[in-house]
């Protein structure tokens, strides 16, 4: 049986995350190509988590074979992988959890894929780093990737303790999700909202033009309209500035009921504290219109920044006021009176549009670009999210290492002996540890239990002189958490748990997702967990 | 001790890193922790009850077998579902319609070697207190409200000599979702949190049968209103295609004649089986948050999670974790009633109109007795119409101020009590 607007079979299988990225996420995904550097079980997770999803391709490099070690922490292994490529292997059992994602492996060291053919790496995607990965090629990967936007993202699991840094130099979000778009322009009507204030309530406080049954279905729209209209001519002209202000307002609301259960009434006056609010360009927007990218278009512009100086553009020629989105809640109404009133909004939601739709043409034709260039569909997602788009400037790795000015990041929760900057410290050391030039094999702090008390006092100096390279001041008081962090990272002698592992593999999938959809805030740009404490705090280095 | 016969057929590398955490001491474990191979032998031996083999019922099955416990028992009462595939892992296309619990326990137990899973398929009231007495350790991975709250209090019924079974339970809802360790009746229990779950908001009927606006109106007034009058008894199948369809085609109807725009077919599947959305990042999450807690409260070897914690993913990375409090009027681990306010103008029908919109209580067919009398009983059926005229009658001719009331309802294996004063 065929009925128009039934889901096909891959709608029907991912509903569910359907309704959280629509189409336009999950092609996205299906587009994308990632690359894993090493199947441990936090990358292994990560994988699943994104094949799971329908993500379009996948390469695992990874020059390890399968212990029994490995069957302890990874589920994507079972007994018969024992002795044979860890790369091959793992890319095997994913592969099963969705047939349509294209698995591949390379059974080699990402060192070697750096040395012989490093262009490779500029074919993913996105770029996942786990397992013990010394600095030296973390900070090659991030000169590769960094320049080109490809995000990088650096994965930490050990023991308890989890980090996971996210490499990107810029990250434009439209599709931010909020909770509502909602502009109700009460402040600043348009003369059609205007004209429906007019015909619809002026006699609201006249029994005798209307009837008891019209007042009490008033849209609360047009309620607050007329209220302020009466509220203006009392007051030059000016709407409720303060919270005191807004108080009165509300009784005058309540002093036009008619009867105590005006359920519109009600509405409006709980629609007085969110929706009166002077109109103005929220920062994160304000930020996008100021940014140099914004001001200077080139024709290597991306869609984001043409439509954006549109918008700014648009708004400079219409009073600060940014596209109207067109949305309208829910109120109590008759059907045909909300109708009216949603179509008005929608109708002027359109118009601006079409400005915005305008202006995006003269300034690719200015760029020398092709009108085509961007689609109408485009131009009104991002009218719908002006106020609400957000851009995020990220930080290379190799800023970082260098000695970032953000450096006071950690000195200003040094003092705090629960702060997550201890386990943050205690895996930078366990990094420089395995990275240390005579630890070839890069065993990890801890590996037996013999090592685990010369291993922790080692891991303790490469935090006092991470400290000294960043101009921090340190005492044995200020490092009292990040003793105890190295302790718990030493005892778990580099190993993973699986409860941890799978843990990061979801946070770092939704991160994932989250960049490559282009939808959702990820975070910038350093997350850590503690399962101890089951706590997590971001951190921008 | 019984337990070396699983752990000899392994090779001793496998759990080595497991091993690490159980058999050293960390800067925070608890002073009662004695490393060692005594931990591993109570995990190996441990009997652990997952309920629902769901997106986190698939994580947690896994997680537990990965964490060294090797004696799981898994109840579900569902089959596999076309939609599960984007997260459930454990099931592939030719399991459709299978059960899930069966499905998950065969999986887990051939890919990790040493692990025994028993799987039911049922629901968890089929299972009585007998049942529920040999676990140590309860971890819960469900979608309803209805379930959860009957496990917890049933494992709070439960507390006596020597038996106190945490209960962990996770919960997800899109980048979003919380973890959480009770203790049955030392700490703060499911049903004293229930406060902090939003209700649903219900769409007055009159606006569904005279003045839609929304495509939400048109879809519940064909689930609601035209169902009935031209079905007549036939129940409502929501995974039914047929009868999705046609509630579908009845709601785009009627979206026309009012001139509303956007029902659409996922729309409507969406608002009558009231779907979450669902991914499997954030099961991974929530599952694994819930089995680390598990490992934790059955190994000593780290302090656990005391007692909720919340993620959330849709803006950034933030968590809360904190300590949720024990409400000394919880219907279910509290021993006081609480206080319920009524009009005492307002008929009986009235106030269990109200009872059943309020989240805390979210009952579905409540009975109503005072200490003297019934109010009304949904069954048997000489005592239902019996008690039916109290419907119409004020609150002030059946019940006095200071009055306790008590309420009964098929969905909670509990009373729950109330101290009656009036107010207008």
């Amino acid at each position: 049986m065929s009925v128009p607007g039934a889901p096909t079979a891959k709608e029907k299988k991912y509903d569910r995350q359907l309704r959280l990225w629509g189409a336009g996420g999950q092609e996205a995904l299906e587009t994308a190509h990632i690359l894993l550097i090493n199947a441990t079980a936090a990358g292994s997770e990560t994988l699943k988590n994104l094949v799971l999803p329908g993500i379009g391709r996948f390469t695992i490099v990874d020059h390890a074979v399968v212990t029994d070690e490995d069957l302890g922490t990874n589920f994507f292994l079972d007994d018969s992988s024992i002795g044979l490529p860890r790369a091959q292997k793992t890319c095997e059992l994913l592969c099963e959890l969705n047939p349509e994602v294209q698995g591949n492996f390379i059974s080699d060291t990402i060192e070697n894929i750096l040395k012989s053919d490093p262009e490779k790496i500029k074919d993913f995607t996105t770029v996942i780093a786990t397992g013990d990965i010394p600095t030296s090629t973390l900070l090659a990967l991030d000169a590769i990737l960094y320049p080109l936007d490809i995000p990088l993202f650096v994965v930490k699991c050990v023991g308890f303790t989890v980090s996971c840094r996210l490499a990107l130099a810029e990250h434009a979000i439209v599709e931010t999700h909020p909770a509502s778009t909602v502009d109700l322009r009460l402040f600043n009507p348009f003369p059609e909202l205007s004209a429906l204030v007019e015909e619809k309530a002026s006699s609201m406080d006249d029994k005798e033009k209307m009837t008891t049954h019209e007042h009490g279905h008033l849209p609360y729209v047009l309620i607050l309209l007329q209220a302020l209209n009466d509220w203006k001519s009392t007051h030059d002209n000016a709407p409720p500035s303060n919270y005191s202000q807004k108080n009165e307002f509300k009784k005058l609301l309540r002093s036009k009921m008619w009867n105590v259960d005006e359920e519109n009434f009600e509405e409006a006056i709980a629609a007085v504290l969110p929706h009166f609010n002077p109109p103005s360009i929220p920062t994160d927007t304000k930020a996008v219109f100021q940014d140099d990218k914004c001001q200077n278009l080139t024709k290597d512009s991306a869609k984001f920044w043409i439509i954006a100086r549109a918008i700014k553009e648009f708004t400079e020629k219409n009073d600060g006021l940014l596209p109207l989105p067109g949305a309208l809640p829910d109120m109590k109404a008759e059907s045909k009176d909300y109708i009216r009133l949603q179509n008005i909004y929608k109708t002027k939601a359109r118009a601006d549009l079409a400005a915005v739709v305008g202006i995006v043409q003269e300034l690719l034709k200015g760029l020398g670009l092709d009108g085509g260039e961007i689609a109408e569909s485009e131009v009104e997602t991002f009218c719908k999210h002006a106020a609400y788009v957000k851009l995020i400037r990220g930080r290379s790795l190799n800023e970082e290492y260098e000695g970032s000015p953000r450096a006071r990041v950690i000195s200003s929760d040094l003092s705090d002996a629960t702060s997550l900057i201890h386990y943050y410290l205690g895996l930078r050391a366990y990094e420089a540890f395995i990275s240390e030039e005579k630890n070839t094999q890069h065993i990890a702090p801890g590996a037996e239990d013999s090592t685990v008390e010369a291993d922790t006092e080692k891991l303790n100096k490469h935090v006092t002189e991470l400290l000294d390279k960043l101009s921090i001041t340190h005492s044995p008081e200020l490092l009292e958490g990040t003793e105890k962090a190295i302790g718990e990272i030493v005892r778990a002698g580099g190993g993973e748990l699986h409860n941890i592992a799978s843990l990061t593999g979801g946070v770092v999938a939704q991160e994932v997702i989250k960049v490559i959809t282009k939808q959702y805030i990820p975070m910038n740009n350093t997350v850590v967990f503690d399962g101890i404490s089951s706590r997590t705090q971001v951190y921008q280095f | 001790m019984a337990t070396t016969t699983v752990l000899t057929t392994e090779s001793p590398d496998r759990w080595k890193y497991l091993n690490n955490i159980l058999t050293r001491r960390g800067p925070y474990s608890d002073e009662t922790f004695e490393p060692g191979d005594e931990p591993k032998a109570f995990l190996a031996d441990l009997k652990i009850l997952v309920i629902g083999a769901g997106g986190l019922g698939c994580e947690i099955l896994k997680n537990l077998a990965l964490s060294g416990f090797k004696d799981i028992h898994v109840i579900d009462m569902d089959t596999i579902d076309i939609s599960n595939l984007n997260r459930q892992f454990l099931f592939r296309e030719s399991d459709v319609g299978k059960s899930k619990a069966e499905v998950a326990a065969a999986f887990v137990m051939k890919r990790v070697r040493g692990v025994k899973i028993t799987p039911f398929n049922c629901a968890i009231q089929d299972k009585d207190d007998e049942y529920y007495k040999q676990f140590k350790i309860v971890v819960c991975g469900l979608d309803s409200v209805e379930a959860r709250r009957w496990i917890n209090a049933t494992l709070v019924n439960l507390v006596g000599d020597e038996i106190l079974i945490p209960l962990i339970d996770g919960g997800t809802e899109g980048f979003k979702g919380q973890a959480r360790v009770i203790l049955p009746t030392i700490s703060c229990c499911y049903e004293c949190t229930l406060d902090m779950l939003t209700p649903r908001a219900a769409v007055p009927l009159c606006t569904l049968a005279t003045i839609p606006r929304q495509p939400a109106h048109c879809i519940e007034w064909a689930s609601v209103i035209q169902w009935p009058k031209e079905k007549g008894d036939l129940k409502i199948d929501m995974d039914d295609p047929e009868h999705v369809t046609w509630l579908y085609t009845k709601a785009l109807g009627r979206a026309k004649e009012f001139n509303i725009p956007g029902v659409t077919y996922a729309m409507t599947q969406g608002v009558i089986k009231n779907i979450i959305p669902a991914i499997a990042s954030t099961n991974a999450i929530v599952a694994a948050s819930c089995c680390n807690e598990a490992l934790k409260i059955a190994t000593t070897a780290s302090p656990y999670l005391d007692n909720y914690m919340m993620y959330t993913g849709d803006e950034s990375v933030y968590t809360y974790t904190f300590q949720h409090e024990k409400k000394e009027d919880c219907p279910v681990c509290g021993n006081l009633p609480q206080a319920l306010a009524v009009d005492p103008e307002s008929t009986l029908e009235q106030l269990m109109e109200k009872l059943q919109e309020r989240p805390e209580t979210t009952l579905k067919k409540p009975s109503l007795r005072t200490s003297s009398k019934s109010l009304y009983l949904q069954a048997p059926k000489q005592l239902e119409e019996q008690t039916r005229p109290n419907l119409e009658r004020q609150l002030k001719e059946l019940m006095e101020e200071g009055d306790e009331l008590s309420i009964s309802d098929p969905g909670m294996p509990f009373n729950l009590r109330f101290i009656i004063s009036f107010s207008s």
